[in-house]
Parts: C-alpha cells; structure tokens; sequence
C-alpha cells in the first residue's frame, strides 16, 4: 500500500511555511501524535468537511447523501492533480474507508450506491491491499462516468488491476466483455494523453492490441507503432508477430509506407509487400520501396498489380535487382576519394613494425600470396580495380608477372575468383575481365572464374541470368574443384532466390553416390543459400537423404558439417517451422546428430532474441564431454545467433559467453571468439576487442587462430585503428607461424574491407531488419571456422568468399527524384533509443554535420539538416530519395 | 524476323534482327562484326542458359525485343608461365632456412645456454666460418693436441648444422668435445650440470681455435682467430716514485670494460680497462714499488671482442657477485682515442674518406645512403673471404699499396651481443643478440630465435634484472681508398 506521506510534504501550497515552521524539529513519533495539532486551519477545515460528508452519506435522507456525495466528489477532484503524495482528500478519508465500504454494501440499488462506489474506487486507490482489486470492483459496480475525470493515477491504477482480473478470469473461462468496455475507455483515455505505451501495455495484457487501430491518431501513431516495434523484440512468439501485425496495418491506416514496407518485411509476409506497393500510388515512393528491398537482398518480382505501366516496372523492377548498387557505391568511393587501389602491402603496414620490416624473403611464400589474394579481393572489393588482378599485363613481364600464377593450386580458385570480388556489383565489367579465366586449360583456373562469376553477381539479378547460364553447364564436370567453383559459385549469385531450375540441377548431385564428399558438402550448403528461410521440403528431403547417405568415416570428415548447416539455412529464423525436420535429424547417425541438432536449433532461432533457446544451447556447453564431440561448437555459435538480435540480449550473451571461456572444454573455447565476432560483426565494442586481443595470444593456436579472424570480423569494414594495430603487431608476433600469420592477413583484410566502406553487418534499418542472405553468409564462414586447419587453412579457402553475401555499402546516398545522386547536409550521430519516450525527442547525438554521401558506423544515425527536401524514407540508410519541399523559403 | 538488343560490356546494340529459320551461329556472326568477339568465344545468355552454335529459335522462345546479354572478349586467353613459379613450401627444409633470413636455435642440454650463447655469437663471423671450412678434417698437424682436433671439428660441423637446419640443433657432439677439452665445464651440482661462466667458454673457446687454425706454417700472422679478433696493446709502464719507464707489447682477445662508480659509458670503461696499476720489483729501487700502466691499442681487430666486467669474487660471501650497474654501449663504436699514435696517423686518412662519403650520401642521395653502405659492406666481406687470410693481414696492418684495398677507420658496428640475466655468473640465463646480414637482430634464446628491434638492443645495458650486455662483439667499418 502507498505509504503515509510525511506531513511535510501534504501541507503543499499556501500554508506549507506555516506547516514547516511548527514542525521540523520534531521527531516523527511525535509527528503522530500531535498530526491533529499540526494541521493548518484550511487542512483542518478541509477534514472536517470530509467528516461531515461521511457522516451524513450515511444519513438516511437521500438528498443530504446525494448533496454529501457529490461534495466529496468534488473534494477530491479537485485535488487529484499530482501523485507524488497522497491527495488531501483521500488521506482524510482513510480513516473512513471501512466505514463507507460497510455502508456501500448494505445501501439498496441506487444512483446513490453507484456514486459512493465510485468514490470508494477512487479511494481504493490507495486503501485496498494488494490483490484485492477493489478499486476495479467499485468501478465496475459504479456509475461508469469519464474514467479520466479522477486523474491519471487512478487509471493507471485501474489498467493494471484490469490486467490482473482478466488473466484471472481467462483462467477461470469467465466472461470479460466488462472489462473490455473499461479497456475500450481507458484506451482511449491514455491515446489522448500522450501514454501510447500504457495503451498498449494494456491491450497487450487482455489481448486485444485491435482496439487500438480506433484509437492511433495522426499525432501519436508514429510513437505507438516504434513502442510495438520495439517490444517485439521482447515477447516471445506468437505475440511478437501480433504486434508487428498491428503496426504494419497502423502504419498502413496512416500511410507510412515506408515503415509499413519495414515491418512487412521483418514479418517476411510478401503479400504485406505486395499490399504496400498497391496501396500506394506515388511512383517516387515505389522507387523508394524499391531500394529498402534490395538492401534487404531479398529476390522480389513486381507484378503489373504493383505497378500498371511496364517501363515503370522496369525501372523498379532494376532497382530491387540492384543494378545501380556498383554506380552508387562508387560515387560514394568518389565522394570520400579512396578510389586509389590499395595494395596488399599498404595494409600490412610493415614499416610501422622497425626492425623487421626489412626485405622479405625471396622467394614467394604461396601461403602468403594467397593471403595477399584474399587481402587484396576484400581491401578493393566493388571498386573494379586494384594493382593485382587488374593491371593489363605488360609485354615484358609477360603472364609470369601475372598475379594469379604466384598463387599455388588451389591457391589460383581463389586468385581468379578474387576478380569477382573487385569488380563486384559490376556485372558487365566482372564477366568481361572474367571472360579470358574461362578459356583456361588449368582446372584451379577455371573453378575460380566461375566462383568469381557467382561472386560478381552476388545480390544483382538479371533477366538474362548470366551466373546460371555461365555456371549450368559446370555443375556436372568431371574436375571436383571446378563443380565445386560452379556450384558455390550458383549458391552465392542466387542466395535466396529460391530458383527451381538451380534445384532441380543440384539436388541430384546430393544424392548421387559416386560424387565426392566435397562436391556434395557444396551442394548442400549451395542450396542451404538460395532456400536460405524458405522451409522448402524437398530440399531439406534432400540434404537429409544426403546425411543418411554417408558413410561413417565421411561423417567424421570436417567439410561434412556443411550438409546440416545447409539444411539449417533452409530454416533461418523461422522458428517452430524447424520440428518436423529436427525430428528427423534424431534418426542420425550419433556422430552427425548432436551438431545436426545444434545447427539446426541455431539457424531457426537466429536473430528471434529467444531467452528460453539462449538457455538450451547455454545449457548444452555447460556439458563436459567425452573426446570427439563436436557439437557444442555450434552451440556456443548459436548462442550468438540467436542473441544478436537485440542489445540487451546481446551484452548478456556476451557475459555469458566470458564464463563459458573460463569454465568450458577445448572445443567451446575455440567458438567464443567466434560467437563474439558474430555478436560485433562490424562493430569494434571496445570490452570484445580486448577479450579478442587477449585470446589471440591463447597458447592454442586454434584458439589465436579464431580471435584473430574475428578481430577482423568485429572491425570489418570499419579502418578501426586500434584493431589495425593490434593486427599489425600480431603479424610481427606470429611471424613464423605460417597459418597464425596467415589469419592475421585474412583480419587485416577484413577491417580495410572496402577500404572502409563496406560493413558486414547483416541488420539493417536501424537494426530492425535482418538480411538473411548476409547472415547466412557470415554463419557459413564461422561454420567453416570451426575446423580452421581442414578448411581454410587446407584447399577450400574460398569459402571466405560466402562472406561477400553480407558485404553491403555502409553509406547513405541521396538521390533525387531522377535517381541521380545529390548532396545535402545532414547530421550524422549516434543513435539515441526514444521508445516510450513523449514529445518529439532528439533521435541523435553528439552530431556532426555532413554533406551526402556520407557513411554511417554502427550506432550511427543521420538526419537531414535541412528543410529544402524531404526524404522518401524516413529510416535514412542506403539510397534514400530526396523530393523536394513545397513549402520550403529560401532564407 | 525478330528484333533483339543485345548488351555487350557496356555497351547495348540496338535492334539487331534474327531470322528464326538461319541456326544460331549466323547470329553470332552478326555479333562478330558489332563487337570483333570471335563466334567461338561469344557467350549468348538467354534467359539462364547458353545460346549453342546449332540452337534453334524457336526452341529458345526469343520474343520481339527482348535483351541478350553476351559475354566475351578477343583478349588474349591467360597462359600459365612456361617457368613455373617455385614457391617457399616446395622447396626442401634446408633451403627454406636460408629464406627465412637467420639460422636456427640450438637446444638447451641441461644449464648450457653460456655455451649456446657463445657459439651463436660466434658463428655470427663469417670469416670464423670460412676459416674453420678451410680446416682440412685430416690434416691434424703435430703441435694441435687431439682434444683441439676435434674440438674444432666438432665446432665446424655444428655452423653447418646450423644453417642447414630449419629446426633447433642440438649440440650434443659439440658439448661432450667441449667437455672432454675442458674438464672444467663437467663440473656437476645436485646430479646436474652447473651453469658455467660465459666468458670463460669464449676464451677458451677461441683460445683453441686460434691454437688449431693456426696454419702449418706455423707463422705468427697466419693465425687466423688472432688476425679476427687479436687486439694488440702497447702499453707504457711507469712508475711514479722512480721515474722507470718502459714499455710492453701484448696481444688480448678482447678488451676490457671495468664497471666502477665512474663508469656510465662504454667508453669511460674502456679508458679505466686500459689503465691499471701494478706492483713489481723496481730494479731501480730495489723493492716492489706501484707502477702504472697505461696502453693504447696498437692494431686493431676486424672484430672487436669487448667484456664487461660484471662478475667479481666477493671475499665476504665467497662467491662471485655481479654489477648490475647500466653501462650503456653504443651501437656504433668510434675508438679512435685509445689508439696509439702511430696508428691515429695511419687511420686519420680513411676517416676522411669515410667522413666524406658519409657527407655526400647525406647532401646528395639522402635516401640511398643505407644501401649504399650495405652493399659495401658485403663486398668488403666478399672480397675478404676471397682472398682468404693473407688479405686480412694487409689490411690490418693498414697496408696503403694498392688502391682500393679496404682500411681500418676505427669506428665499428655492434653485431653482437651476448646476455646475463640472473644475480650470479654461474647461475641465471645467457641469450645472444645476433645482427644477420639483412640488418634484422634475432635473440637466440636456446632453441627459440626470435626478431628483435634494433633499439631494443640498446636496452640491454643493465641497471636491473633485465638481460644485460656481458659480452660484445663490434665489426670493423672499412673504407676502400
């Protein structure tokens, strides 16, 4: 119950100095007994007034009731106003609570027993002990006037009783209509009152979020839809869905499409999508829906419903196909002039490390040209040219100048493919430079062209389909490591296409018993990427016949981990919809069932935030484990997968990811970094950075190994300094050991990736949104990490190249309405969280000023900084339209 | 008749018609004189396949003005090298060891890292090498005793084992001939070897050396370790009471840096180790009276040993008690006035010179004033080892007949260094600090060499429980006149 004020703080207004002066040195024992004496003159009026009243409700005239009722009525509205102390008039009538409640109870129906228990409501605002729920019973049996004329406490008060009563009845199976009529009331009571959050508090306990669609207005719905959105984040299934439902259709009632087109798209409901382009008529927009959808790098077909005209169709239709993303990511490379090709050296940096800088050895070290490759492919990655792959061989050198023969074997899949990684995006510029791989007589040569194809085309699509028409016919060569180019090369290009033709070539490969394991390890993963979250059966049919198929020494072999990793994929954040085959991979083989069931819980959990999953798969590393066991690796990823999501739940999975390294065996050990790559990706936290820093100096190489990559990982695209450094003195700690050094390479890679424009980050939209391509591409890569010396420190180091799926621009390009680009000033700032919050409050700070194209780091926000225009979208990330403002006067 | 665009690399090509009854390759024909892309090399995409030589268009379903997209190019088609590349991991263990720029690391055996440290700072000599290869395994000549023999076998053929070896060598043969010269290194302490004073192991070590490469002719000159790092002194002692003065040669290995509480610097070391005082008869007083004794050097060395005195016996403590005093020492050495007259008059010449080139590189070519001195350098040691160890005599007795004979300047270059850390000589933990050809300093601690910065090395002069310097070895500069 609320506690008795001091008197101090009652004796408010005009006679608080009389109050004060009579009472301060007393100590409060006295305060008690001399409460009456203390009383000033008005107070003591007061009371006695209020005494009268009670008196004389309980007289049996019922007009000196009604006039004594409706005094006290009086009384205490008129005092309602705040509540950090318990109003005047209620505290008087404390004392007499029992006496009316006694009263009530034997009074007849009347008017006059409604209006005494609405005055008793009221009073059981601060009298009825906790549980009773009285004040809603008084309510209830009361007058049932304006709810809102007893003050906001008193409805606050009310809504949460209502929330306790009606899960009491739900459980009682009793009828609620009651309540819901005192729902509907204090609903709209709290929408007019700027506490859109107890609304939907509210709803969301008597489940009934609907009635809020009747009561959203032009001026709060913007604050109620971010509440819904963001509590999402917090409510497990399926109330999640029911509340993204109903800020999809608030912000649909409203018009915002951009954000209904958001919140569609986090559902993954095309026919919301579908809704969204048909509801809107502005062709300016649709281009607008248009980028906020290829960003999402989902593949979407506009049909003539969306858009009657055909050319317009095509314009858009080009735009969701992002064939403008190479052009854009250009002018920004221009804008911030980093279009100088950087070489593998200038990253390394060697001369800030004295001493041991001096020429290297001789002899070219294949391990280190390839990691040079790799260096080089990322650090230039879509700028189309670089000092390697690019420069036309001059006559004197001749080929042995060529960089892609100081690559070793299997070395030149990765040289060639490389070449699709510097032009990508840019279709008609990669197949070009592409063309002359193709014509090799050298196998590794070949494999790599076509990788280089799949890469090159990497989230770009085309009617004319040159990845599949280039590769099809690959999937079948009698060379493994060309398949293998072919069929990754198909998985990257078409990732979440869902692409029957691409299927119906690949399944039989799973199931074909002469092929190799690896050739069927790619397959698997292949089709994991283009059914990336599609749930397809008979995909997943496949991939599990494919798993029943191997033999035992083959499930103990590290590429087999792709084919659950691939079925995993097909369930990507689709929860539940995972069982069926989580049941069928119980029938496994024993050495393939425990990480089959890990990967599979991960994928389908990835990025839900699900506290009740975070706490199977915390449980399963808590296990210490016989020798051998390899599952508890993609557990600990899993934890990251799935906690990623949010912030909250990301520092504490980061926490418990610190004790699972204290106490865990060898196996988890070597996952946490990873886990804690995943968790930054792209985003150096300065507490991971140092962990990370601390394990890749581990005295298990694996465990070094690990770190490293995922320093490169949280610092991906980002030029962060301190990582930059860190790697650099790694690579003159671990200079003899060819594969540590290696990693370290691979790091200082990834942190210049794009020379700093590129994020590898798979959220997007103010981290609502989550890509699953890009996630599928970054899981690959630690799934492949988890076995760094079969993998990629053995001959399948291409599968660094699944990365490019979540490679985006970081940027914020302004275009106008022609889609050229245009420069504006807008503040750039890190973001501030304004959920819940009232008025209209600053979304960024500590801003600075720049004009567009600008990058964002992440945490980072932008906002236009100037009125001139008006921006399509009001998430300003990516390309973003600018129109511009009619009522806008130049100053 | 259709009509079709296609687009080619950039470029799209309006309005190009196809007769559906005339096979595919008259398409691609056409496409050969847009584009000069050879019909073979023409890569058609329609709709998510290729357009084969023989299609069919009416199979394919081509419809009115839709894109084609071709891919291909008249370049020339990349050719593998005709001389493959050879990469570090093919070649065998041995020859990656020399890609890696310095040798390997010898192991422990149980408390010997004074003898580990001492070879390693050896074997840093080149001219050492190259002497000790010269040492016929046969040719045992009379006055060299067995031990020595193979002694020095035994330190030949560990140099070589470790520049062919990738992995640490252990230097078993080596140890049980060391031991078996010095039964003084056997001494044992609780069943184990004891750890044994560095300093005493170089002596002794070269002292032998110098005794077996002594060349059969048995001249004073030919002595090959003495032509390395013999110091001769001239020095002058006087006493003080009557006035007697008289001087003395005398040929040491290496000088002396005495640590007192003057002493902050190599240097102020140096002069202190070059004076003493001593007691003998005077034959003029007819008793022992107090002499001084004051030497210069008189030749000097190619290499130049210098040990720091560190370790003292405490009569108190009975034990030897070591100066942890920072004495700190100069990367480059400019000893030109602890020489003696005669040979200041010989040096001031190609200090000139040096000094003029010096200048000229700095005003001319600032930038490649470090190659430049690094190539002269290997030449100087590529022409020494030539001409083998008549050319070494020469030039250390300043020889100024030929032109362009290499001279003496007085100044060196630290090579190498050799560590104590610990309270005591014969115990704590001996590491040598090796400069390799390629200028890059490796810490050869046992088994493990390790990269090192230069300034780093500068660190080691003491002052705490850190590594410090107790050996140093300086290599001459020349200069060719």
């Amino acid at each position: 119950m609320a506690p008795v004020p001091d008197p101090n703080n009652v004796g408010g207004g005009a006679k608080r100095d009389e109050a004060t002066t009579k009472v301060p040195s007393k100590d409060p024992k006295k305060k008690d007994d001399k409460k009456e004496e203390d009383l000033s003159e008005e107070d003591l009026e007061l009371k006695q007034n209020l005494e009268l009243y009670v008196e004389r409700v309980q007289d049996p005239n019922p007009e000196l009731q009604k006039a004594a009722l409706e005094s006290m009525r009086q009384e205490i509205r008129a005092s309602t106003s705040s509540m950090t102390s318990v109003p005047k008039p209620l505290k008087f009538l404390r004392p007499h609570y029992g006496t009316l409640k006694e009263f009530h109870k034997n009074m007849v129906e009347s008017d006059l027993k409604k209006l005494l228990a609405d005055i008793l409501s009221v009073l059981a605002l601060t009298m009825s002990a906790e549980g009773e729920r009285e004040s809603l019973g008084y309510r209830l049996t009361g007058s049932g006037g304006d709810i809102g004329s007893w003050g906001h406490e008193y409805v606050r008060n009310l809504a949460g009783e209502i929330a306790e009563e009606y899960t009491m009845r739900q459980s009682e199976e009793a009828s609620v209509d009651d309540l819901m009529d005192l729902v509907k009331q204090i609903v709209a009571f709290h929408m007019k009152h700027n506490a859109e959050t107890e609304a939907v508090d509210l709803l969301m306990d008597v489940e009934d979020l609907d009635l809020l669609l009747q009561h959203v207005d032009r001026a709060n719905f913007r604050r109620t839809c971010n509440y819904l959105t963001s509590s999402a984040k917090y409510l497990p299934g399926p109330d999640d869905m029911l509340v993204l439902d109903i800020a999809y259709m608030i912000y649909m009632k409203f018009e915002e499409h951009p954000n209904a087109l958001q919140v569609a798209l986090f559902l993954d409901n095309m026919q919301y999508v579908k809704q969204v382009f048909t509801s809107c008529t502005d062709l300016l927009k649709k281009k607008q829906f248009c980028y906020m959808i290829s960003r999402h790098g989902i593949t979407f077909e506009l049909d003539p419903e969306m858009v009657a005209d055909k050319d317009d169709r095509d314009i858009l239709q080009d735009i969701v196909n992002n064939t403008k993303l190479s052009e854009g990511y250009l002018t920004l490379a221009r804008d911030i002039e980093v279009m100088e090709a950087k070489t593998p050296e200038d990253i390394y940096k060697a001369h800030l490390l004295d001493g041991r800088a001096s020429s290297g050895p001789s002899v070219d070290s294949a391990r280190q040209n390839l990691a040079a490759t790799f260096v080089n492919a990322f650090v230039n990655a879509g700028f189309g040219q670089d000092k390697l792959m690019t420069v036309p061989s001059d006559a004197a050198s001749g080929s042995a100048g060529n960089w892609l023969f100081k690559n070793k074997e299997h070395g030149k899949t990765s040289a060639a493919a490389s070449l699709g990684m510097i032009l990508l995006w840019d279709v008609d510029a990669g197949l070009t430079q592409l063309d002359k791989y193709f014509h090799s007589t050298d196998n590794p040569v070949l494999a790599g062209a076509l990788l280089g194809v799949g890469i090159n085309n990497c989230g770009i699509k085309s009617d004319c389909d040159p990845a599949l028409a280039l590769l099809g016919e690959y999937i079948d060569n009698e060379d493994s490591s060309v398949r293998i180019g072919a069929i990754m090369g198909l998985g990257i290009a078409y990732a979440g296409s869902q692409n029957d033709q691409i299927r119906s070539s690949l399944s039989p490969i799973l199931n074909d018993a002469t092929a190799p394991l690896d050739v069927i390890a790619f397959a698997a993963l292949s089709l994991g990427m283009i059914y990336v979250g599609s749930c397809n059966e008979e995909v997943a049919q496949s991939i599990i016949f494919a798993l029943m198929d191997r033999s035992e020494a083959q499930l103990g072999d590290a590429l087999t981990r792709f084919l659950p990793l691939g079925l995993g994929l097909l369930y990507l954040g689709k929860q539940e919809s995972v069982e069926a085959t989580a049941e069928v991979s119980k029938t496994f083989n024993e050495k393939i069932r425990k990480y089959c069931d890990m990967t599979l819980l991960s994928c389908a959990y990835a990025g839900t935030g699900n506290v009740l999953k975070v706490q199977d798969l915390l449980a399963q590393c808590g296990e210490h484990l016989e020798k051998g066991d390899i599952h508890q690796g993609p557990a600990v990823l899993g934890l990251a997968m799935v906690a990623m999501s949010e912030e909250l739940g990301l520092d504490m999975a980061i926490r418990s990811l610190e004790r699972v390294l204290q106490y865990g065996e060898q196996n988890i050990r070597r996952a946490v970094p990873l886990a804690l790559g995943l968790l930054c990706i792209s985003n150096p936290k300065v507490n991971v950075m140092d962990t990370l820093s601390r394990l890749s100096h581990d005295t298990d190489s694996e465990v070094a190994m690990a770190a490293i990559i995922s320093l490169g990982l949280i610092g991906a695209g980002t030029n962060n300094a301190r990582i930059a450094g860190m790697l650099r003195n790694l690579s003159s700690y671990y200079y003899k050991d060819a594969s540590l050094l290696f990693c370290v390479r691979i790091a200082q890679g990834f942190v210049h990736m794009g020379k700093g424009l590129l994020t590898l980050s798979p959220f997007h939209s103010e981290r609502l949104l989550l890509s699953p391509t890009a996630l599928a591409g970054i899981v690959t890569l630690l799934h492949a990490c988890l076995d760094m010396k079969s993998i990629i420190l053995g001959k399948y180091h291409y599968v660094l190249y699944f990365l490019v799926l979540a490679m985006q621009p970081r940027m914020m390009l302004t275009v106008d309405e022609n889609l050229k680009p245009i420069s504006v000033p807008v503040r750039v700032g890190q973001a501030v969280d304004v959920v819940g919050q009232a008025g209209r409050p600053k979304t960024i700070t500590g801003f600075q000023t720049h004009s567009t194209p600008v990058l964002l780091a992440a945490g980072e926000r932008a906002e236009l900084a100037t009125d001139k225009y008006i921006p399509l979208s009001p998430i300003l990330e990516g390309f973003i339209i600018l129109k511009e403002n009619p009522d806008y006067r130049e100053e | 008749m259709l009509t079709v665009s296609v687009k080619w690399q950039k470029k799209v090509f309006e309005g190009i018609e196809i007769d559906p009854t005339l096979p595919a390759y008259v398409f691609k024909a056409q496409l050969y004189d847009l584009t000069g892309v050879p019909p073979e090399r023409q890569k058609i995409m329609v709709k998510g396949g290729l357009l084969k030589d023989d299609a069919d268009w009416s199979a394919i379903g081509v419809k009115d003005g839709q894109k084609l997209m071709m891919m291909g190019t008249a370049d020339e088609i990349v050719k593998a090298p005709e001389k493959a590349i050879v990469f570090a991991e093919d070649l065998p263990e041995e020859e990656q060891a020399t890609h890696l720029g310095y040798s390997a690391g010898l192991v422990n055996l149980g408390n010997t890292c004074y003898m580990n440290s001492t070879v390693q700072c050896l074997k840093s000599v080149p001219e050492l090498k190259s002497a000790l290869s010269n040492y016929a395994l046969t040719g045992r000549s009379n006055d060299v005793d067995q031990t020595s023999h193979m002694l020095t076998v035994a330190t030949r053929e560990l140099f070589g084992d470790l520049d062919r070896s990738v992995n640490a060598v252990s230097p078993t043969q080596f140890w049980m001939t060391l031991r078996k010269k010095f039964p003084q290194f056997s001494q044992l302490q609780n069943g184990m070897h004891m750890q044994q004073d560095a300093e005493e192991c170089w002596t002794q070590l070269l002292y032998t050396l110098s005794q077996s490469l002594k060349a059969p002719t048995s001249s004073e000159d030919s002595d090959a370790v003495k032509a390395l790092f013999g110091v001769n002194l001239r020095s002058r002692v006087h006493c003080q009471e009557s006035g007697e003065e008289s001087s003395e040669t005398e040929s040491v290995y290496s000088l002396k840096c005495h640590i007192s509480h003057e002493v902050n610097h190599l240097h102020e070391g140096l002069k202190h180790g070059l004076k003493g005082e001593l007691e003998k008869t005077s034959p003029a007083l007819g008793r022992t009276a107090l002499y001084l004794k004051e030497s210069l050097i008189d030749s000097l060395p190619r290499y130049l040993t210098v040990q720091f005195v560190r370790f003292f016996w405490k009569r108190e403590t009975n034990q030897k008690a070591k100066i942890l005093r920072k004495v700190d020492y100069p990367l480059e050495l400019d000893i030109f006035d602890l020489c003696s007259e005669d040979l200041r008059k010989k040096l001031e010449a190609p200090r000139q010179k040096l000094r003029d080139e010096e200048g000229k590189k700095l005003g001319l070519q600032p930038k490649s004033s470090l190659k430049d001195s690094d190539v002269k350098m290997t030449d100087a040691e590529a022409s020494s080892n030539e001409s083998g160890e008549s050319s070494t005599v020469t030039q250390q007795e300043g020889g100024s007949s030929e032109k362009g004979t290499l001279h003496m300047t007085g100044i060196y270059d630290l090579v190498s260094v050799l560590t104590h850390k610990g309270r005591s000589a014969d115990s704590g933990h001996y590491v040598a600090w090796v400069k390799q050809e390629s200028g890059k300093w490796i810490q050869y601690d046992d088994s493990h060499p390790s990269l090192q910065r230069e300034e780093d090395i500068t660190k080691l002069s003491g002052g705490g429980d850190w590594h410090m310097a107790y050996i140093i070895m300086y290599k001459a500069r020349f200069v060719s006149m």
